[in-house]
């Protein structure tokens, strides 16, 4: 009787500090390794760009087009083919930080949203005419979209592909809405209020912070762009 | 349980406290490294995207 309720009693120790690791694990451990893996993600895709910049004709056989930096900043050309899970752009979001900056990575696949923001596959590319949709954690892995309720109207959202800036201005938002509604990222988003085609961006993360009972969504237009060599967009300067 | 596994450790007070120290450190590495990864995606953190595409 006194092994069996000693046995059961320690069982229930043991059980409970595999919880209180578990909550370390999602809310800390996720977290360290998430901000490492952007990092790494940030540092790839600068020397993927130096390396390009130093090498056109690379570049160009690679289809990844030195052309971009020359041509009409409305439309930025030569796009390298996005390869699932890999990144070719960096995010920067002033309102969520001066220093706020995450990779966006090809695909929504829960494995890329745990290095970066996830680009939805099948919305159109960065600076095109279509729906430019990306996903990011609200909570865990790094938290990247913790303060997404801040967004407002106006606010700048700045993408860079290696070639070009991309300052996108936030037009409504956030939204909140179901997780089955797909229309937000049409390539002219419902209920966005935009009613022609155009080149739009969408931002969807999860509500409420630790639930997934609704999604919030921000949207934004291409408001201007402008090649690296030109410095960074006037949204960046302090 | 721990008792058993102290019982059956081998060496003197000392080395078992080393050892049972490896051995939280050992579990603590495969929770961390394999099933909380593993545990992780059933819980709700991950679905932030329309229709989980």
């Amino acid at each position: 009787m006194r092994v069996i309720v000693r046995t059961v009693s320690e069982l229930c120790i043991t059980v409970g500090a595999v919880m209180v690791l578990f909550v370390a694990y999602v809310l800390f451990w996720t977290g360290v390794r998430a901000d490492g893996v952007m990092h790494d993600q940030i540092d790839q895709l600068h020397r993927q760009w130096s390396q390009s910049a130093a090498h056109p004709s690379a570049t160009a056989s690679k289809g990844s087009g030195g052309s971009g930096a020359s041509g009409s900043p409305a439309s930025p050309a030569a796009p390298a083919a996005y390869h699932y899970g890999k990144p070719f752009a960096i995010m920067y979001i002033p309102r969520l930080g001066f220093t706020w900056n995450k990779p966006v990575l090809e695909g929504t696949g829960t494995d890329v949203l745990k290095k970066g923001l996830a680009h939805y596959a099948r919305t159109a590319r960065l600076g095109q005419v279509g729906n430019f949709a990306v996903a990011g954690h609200r909570r865990t892995y790094g938290d990247p979209f913790k303060d997404f309720p801040r967004l407002r109207p106006g606010d700048a959202i700045v993408l860079t592909d290696g070639t070009t800036w991309f300052t996108y201005r936030i037009d409504k938002g956030p939204y909140k809405t179901v997780p089955s509604d797909v229309e937000v990222i049409n390539p002219v988003p419902r209920k966005s209020g935009y009613t022609r085609p155009g080149r739009y961006l969408t931002l969807t993360t999860c509500d409420p912070e630790w639930g997934h009972s609704h999604r919030l969504i921000v949207w934004a237009h291409l408001d201007s762009t402008q090649p690296v060599e030109a410095g960074k967009p006037s949204a960046l300067r302090r | 349980m721990y008792g058993w596994i102290w019982r059956h450790l081998p060496g003197n007070v000392w080395i078992k406290a080393l050892i049972s120290l490896l051995l939280v450190l050992a579990v603590v590495y495969v929770l961390f490294q394999y099933v909380f990864p593993w545990a992780e995606p059933l819980l709700p953190f991950n679905d932030v995207t329309v229709d989980n595409q």
